[in-house]
């Protein structure tokens, strides 16, 4: 592989690549706004320019300049290297870069800042950029110097809604159009263009149109500073109270990785964050991905329930284990929505009672080419795979064969059929999340409030099949309690004893069937150089 | 013995000092001038030295505390108040730099936006609800030093005492609004004045060029 | 002297007389030690307990911080700590208390009263030689001040039973110096008089007095021996600057660490009461009891420069004056001896012993010797 010099250090390239995006992916970061690795090169803001020595048969390109002489009193005619933007630069073998070491780089990247923050308002107390943006980061670790403009600085529209996701503030936007190039390229739908140029330019939305479809938040995401604001996050929070967390979506099979922002204060998820992945979401998701954190507050099932009346959970556990060791024949629901490990305990009550499994779900929605796949459950593989089967039959299958059940166990409150009213008068224990799909809660006898996939570690199996591995980002609420824990507890309580004890137990089995995700690390989709800083704390 | 020593001579007791009696004597001339004293400020009509300002006169130093109080020093840290936009309205932008800055964790605040049309919409949003919890507050002053805008402050002067129960030790916006300071002044000392504001300089985008 | 039940009528109203108005002193020198205190040290003390009545406070100059004191130590759990001797426990405040009530027996605060005489001039005609007489102190035992002193030693056994049956070690260790100290200065205390008896030539109380009032005041003719016995009775009341036995910096409260309110009240009364009665003693042997200057039984003596003029007065009035000059003079006696008690700091435990044993004990037995040498000649000529 060949390889250039970037500030003494060996950085290997692939042949074709930028200069920036070669250090990228050696983690090493040159500061830049408008660069994206996931967009193309626009090499509109100047801030990744370095200095480049020429080759030995070549001759360098200088340009005079007048220096200021402390001395004389006066300025006097100097050179400086012509610098080359690291971005749009091809890398070539045996090229010399110097990006921290050069103080010509160094006066460069001083007065870029200086000049995007000439017309900046630094409202940075009421911006939800702060704490992230790149304005901030750059200001103190390349400028550091006061404002020297006096003038009243430029005013703009503020506060515009661009639609029904994205608020959009003229005077803090920097110009460097990788909204727009993520609406023409990831998208694939010219929604945002730009008006005017110099101070006066600004970013607006095509005529007649609006910011819309299922991925406007990706613009928000890529934009470095705070010019762009999702109205679900905008002025619920500062950024430095949440706590990042590695995870994967919930919202459909294709799995993209993303970090749930939480704020351990409130026990609460405010924010969704793409994780980057090559192999599956690259640095998108889309608007019903980012926004699945509000699954870990709204409509949630925190309190037990036995026919309707509120009960303690271990009160309903006990219920559920009479129900399940009791007689008549006993189906055994799995769920694509649940983890690779819940789905593991409740076959294993399966295969211990004796009974049927079959599988439940969300019904599929409108997916596309881009990220967003038409099955919306995000384990159906790993669901199938904890059976250890190719396929199982449906909710549907369950309601024609109910005659031969009296006894049905059901893991999420999920159901791909509408009517479920042949299945009354069963013993129904339902395990559930959310109030919203009434299918189940409206049959079940036993309800047993679970955690949702943010409230626990877990596996989830995605369409591609690639086991991927997520994190607890929150204590459970009210009284809820992991799935696999309430089915292990079930499972004792009615002598049809799984063994687990501890999640590790259960992974380790899934393992032992071949679902292993690989570990997760600390570093795991922490990119130095793209989008914006990860909160991790 | 090395030269420039100090040689300090070892006090010697004299039988005076000994025999206790004279020394006890002494002592109580001390105690009887202190006492006859305090007993002709204390008998009725008898002046006390004024203990409410800050003085050095000899006599009675007792402060009778619910009835006499000594005012507080200018600096002194009381109970918090949210400064006042000239129109009235609180200056707080909702930054939640006073919450992040608090090491007690007692301040909430629920950030909210002006509606589009309204001509503060985007370069300021305000405190739907700010809640300080006076009970679990430090007292440190780090909110005063955090705040970007002079909204918070804590120069009231009121002394935070005992009241009926933990409920009212939660003060909401509302009540912080309506403290004054000790100068009984309520208005903020940094009042930016924005697109929408009489002082604002008038150039705008459309108005600048 | 009066016989029969009119003498019984008459011990009765004394004993009464003197028990509840020491006990009641008592509450009252909490009050004075508060505010003299408060006063010494530029404070104005407590003065905020209060009582309403008709819609009115009154606070009586604090007066009534004692009165509350004794509500509040009444209604305070009693408690007697698991491990201690139960009986020894309970008697123990019972013991430091009565001592220094029963010494008073024996102090005359008057000259004795002939009820049919009031109203004539002693020893005048018309007066009445023969007439029965009231005492004004409650024993006539011929004793006298070894009564005394026999009553002052046992008020070392409630500060020893305190210690030893609270089952505590600091309570052990206060009782330890509470008896150790009071028996050291029980000596000085009784070898400082014997120079008195020596003059007085008398150990009754009421005799002594009278040899007073013939002669001069002990404190003229004794100083050495007053000084003695001043230091040694602040000792015995074991109050500052002789407050090792409850040194709050070392044992916590010493020997009546383990007590709750009220039988620390008593302990604590015990020893208020105590400062009444060596003040009582101390004017009885050393500042002529009840006398006032120049008044004999008769009236109005001033023999100045070679002048005498007699203003004869009658025998109740001289009574009245003569008992209020005893309550003014123990009072001022009390307040000289709070003052020195917020006056100087403690003793360290070891000064005590030194002051007690080597230089005390000593002066007293010199004093003994040149009160022998200066009565030998004084006799002989």
């Amino acid at each position: 592989m060949p390889t250039f010099k970037l500030d003494g250090k060996e950085i290997a390239f692939e042949k074709g690549e930028t200069i920036i995006k070669a250090a990228y992916k050696q983690g090493v970061e040159i500061p830049h706004y408008c660069w994206h690795p996931g967009l193309s090169v626009a090499a509109n803001c100047r801030m990744c320019l370095v200095e480049i020595e020429p080759a030995a048969n070549q001759r360098a390109m200088m340009l005079d300049v007048l220096v200021w002489d402390a001395q004389k009193k006066d300025y006097v005619v100097s050179k400086k290297p012509k610098l080359q933007p690291a971005c749009q630069m091809a890398a070539a073998e045996g090229m010399v870069v110097k990006s921290e070491t050069s103080e010509h780089v160094a006066l460069a990247r001083k007065n870029v800042q200086e000049f995007l923050l000439l017309n900046h308002p630094v409202d940075c107390p009421i911006c939800d950029q702060s704490g992230e943006c790149k304005l901030q980061d750059y200001y103190m670790s390349e400028q550091a110097t006061p404002k020297r403009m006096r003038d009243e600085p430029n005013h703009k529209p503020k506060g515009q809604v661009f639609g029904p996701t994205i608020v959009y503030d003229a005077e803090r936007c920097i110009a460097c159009t990788r909204c727009i190039r993520v609406c023409e390229e990831v998208i694939g739908d010219p929604m945002l263009d730009m008006r005017e140029r110099g101070n006066l330019y600004e970013i607006i939305t095509s005529p007649g149109r609006q910011l819309e479809g299922h991925y406007t938040m990706m613009t928000e995401w890529v934009c470095p500073v705070g010019a762009l604001t999702t109205s679900h996050w905008r002025h619920k929070g500062r950024v430095w109270l949440l706590k990042g967390t590695q995870s994967v979506c919930p919202g459909c099979a294709t799995g993209c990785n993303m970090w749930v922002d939480a704020d351990a204060r409130e026990n609460t998820a405010f924010r969704n964050r793409p994780r980057d992945n090559e192999a599956v979401n690259q640095y998108w998701m889309c608007d019903d991905g980012m926004l699945t954190y509000e699954r870990v507050y709204k409509h949630r099932v925190t309190t037990a329930k036995i026919d309707g009346e509120r009960e303690a959970t271990a009160k309903a556990i006990e219920e559920a284990s009479t129900i399940v060791a009791s007689k008549g024949g006993l189906a055994v629901v799995l769920s694509a929505q649940r983890s690779v490990e819940e789905n593991m305990v409740a076959v294993a009550i399966a295969k211990a009672a004796g009974a049927d499994l079959y599988l439940t779900g969300k019904a599929s929605w409108d997916g596309d080419k881009i990220l967003r796949n038409a099955d919306q459950n995000p384990n159906r593989a790993g669901a199938l795979k904890a059976a250890g089967v190719e396929s199982l039959p449906s909710v549907a299958d369950l309601v024609k064969k109910s005659s031969s059940y009296a006894n049905i166990l059901v893991l999420g409150e999920d159901a791909d059929v509408e009517d479920l009213g042949d299945l009354k008068g069963k013993k129904v224990v339902v395990l559930a999340t959310h109030e919203t799909s009434s299918s189940w809660l409206s049959v079940a006898n036993v309800v047993i409030p679970i955690a949702v996939w943010a409230e626990t570690d877990g596996t989830f199996v995605n369409a591609k099949g690639m086991a991927q591995a997520f994190k607890r980002a929150l204590a459970p609420r009210g009284e809820v309690i992991p799935a696999w824990e309430a089915l292990a507890k079930i499972a004792r309580q009615a002598g049809h004893d799984t063994g687990y004890t501890k999640l590790a137990e259960v992974r380790a089995a899934a393992a032992a069937k071949g679902i292993e995700a690989p570990a997760l690390k600390k570093q795991d989709g922490v990119a130095p150089a793209t989008g914006t800083p990860q909160s991790t704390v | 013995m090395a030269a420039g020593t100090i040689v300090i001579k070892k006090p010697r007791r004299t039988a005076a000092d000994q025999s206790f009696v004279v020394e006890i004597v002494k002592g109580l001339g001390v105690t009887f001038k202190h006492f006859f004293k305090g007993l002709n400020q204390m008998r009725p009509g008898g002046v006390r030295p004024d203990v409410t300002k800050f003085n050095y006169e000899e006599g009675i130093a007792t402060l009778q505390y619910p009835e006499e109080k000594k005012p507080y020093a200018r600096r002194f840290r009381g109970v918090h108040r949210l400064t006042l936009r000239p129109n009235g309205d609180v200056r707080c932008t909702a930054c939640l730099m006073c919450s992040t800055a608090c090491p007690a964790q007692c301040i909430w605040i629920k950030p909210a936006e002006y509606p589009v049309g309204h001509a503060s919409r985007g370069h300021e949003r305000f405190p739907e609800e700010f809640v300080i919890d006076e009970l679990r507050c430090i007292f440190c002053g780090y909110c005063v030093e955090a705040c970007p805008v002079d909204a918070i402050r804590m120069d009231t002067g009121i002394h935070m005492t005992a009241l009926d129960d933990r409920g009212s030790f939660i003060f909401d916006k509302k009540k912080l609004m309506s403290h004054v300071s000790q100068d009984g002044d309520q208005l903020t000392a940094n009042s930016r004045p924005e697109p929408g504001d009489a002082e604002h300089s008038g150039i705008t985008r459309l108005k600048g060029h | 002297m009066i016989t029969g039940a009119t003498f019984w009528i008459a011990t009765a109203i004394k004993v009464f007389a003197i028990v509840f108005g020491l006990v009641n002193l008592g509450a009252l020198l909490l009050w004075v030690e508060r505010r003299q205190s408060a006063m010494i040290q530029d404070r104005m003390g407590p003065n905020r307990a209060s009582i309403k009545l008709f819609g009115k406070e009154f606070r009586v100059a604090g007066l009534l911080h004692s009165a509350a004191d004794g509500v509040k130590m009444l209604w305070k759990e009693d408690f007697v700590p698991p491990g201690a001797d139960k009986l020894l426990y309970q008697l123990a405040p019972v013991i430091s208390l009565v001592p220094p009530l029963t010494l008073f027996a024996v102090i005359p605060f008057g000259p004795s009263i002939y009820p049919d005489n009031l109203r004539r001039v002693f020893g005048s005609e018309g007066w009445n030689a023969a007439a029965s007489y009231i005492p004004l102190h409650i024993s006539m035992a011929d004793s006298g001040i070894l009564v005394v002193f026999a009553m002052a030693s046992s008020g070392v056994l409630g500060a020893a039973l305190a210690g030893s049956s609270s089952d505590n070690k600091f309570s052990l260790l206060g009782g330890l110096r509470a008896a150790s100290q009071m028996v050291s200065y029980e000596v000085t205390m009784g070898l400082s008089l014997v120079g008195s008896f020596m003059v007085y030539q008398t150990v009754r109380l009421e005799q002594m007095i009278q040899w007073q009032v013939d002669h001069a005041w002990g404190i003229f003719v004794q100083p050495l021996a007053f000084l003695l016995f001043f230091t040694a009775a602040v000792a015995e009341t074991k109050r500052v600057p002789f407050d090792a036995p409850e040194g709050e910096s070392e044992i916590v409260a010493g020997y009546f660490t383990e007590y709750q309110p009220m039988k620390m009240g008593m302990f604590a009364l015990g020893e208020l009461v105590e400062v009444m009665t060596s003040s009582a003693l101390i004017t009885t042997i050393f500042l002529g009891g009840w006398q006032f200057p120049f008044l004999k039984l008769d009236g109005f003596h001033f023999e100045l420069f070679g002048i005498a003029k007699p203003i004869y007065m009658s025998h109740l009035a001289v009574v009245i004056i003569s008992a209020i000059t005893f309550i003014v003079k123990v009072a001022l006696l009390v307040l000289l001896q709070m003052q020195i008690r917020w006056t100087l700091p403690r003793f360290r435990y070891d000064q005590i012993m030194k002051l007690g044993w080597r230089i005390l004990l000593p002066a007293s037995l010199i004093n003994i010797m040149l009160t022998g040498i200066v009565l030998l000649f004084v006799n002989a000529r």
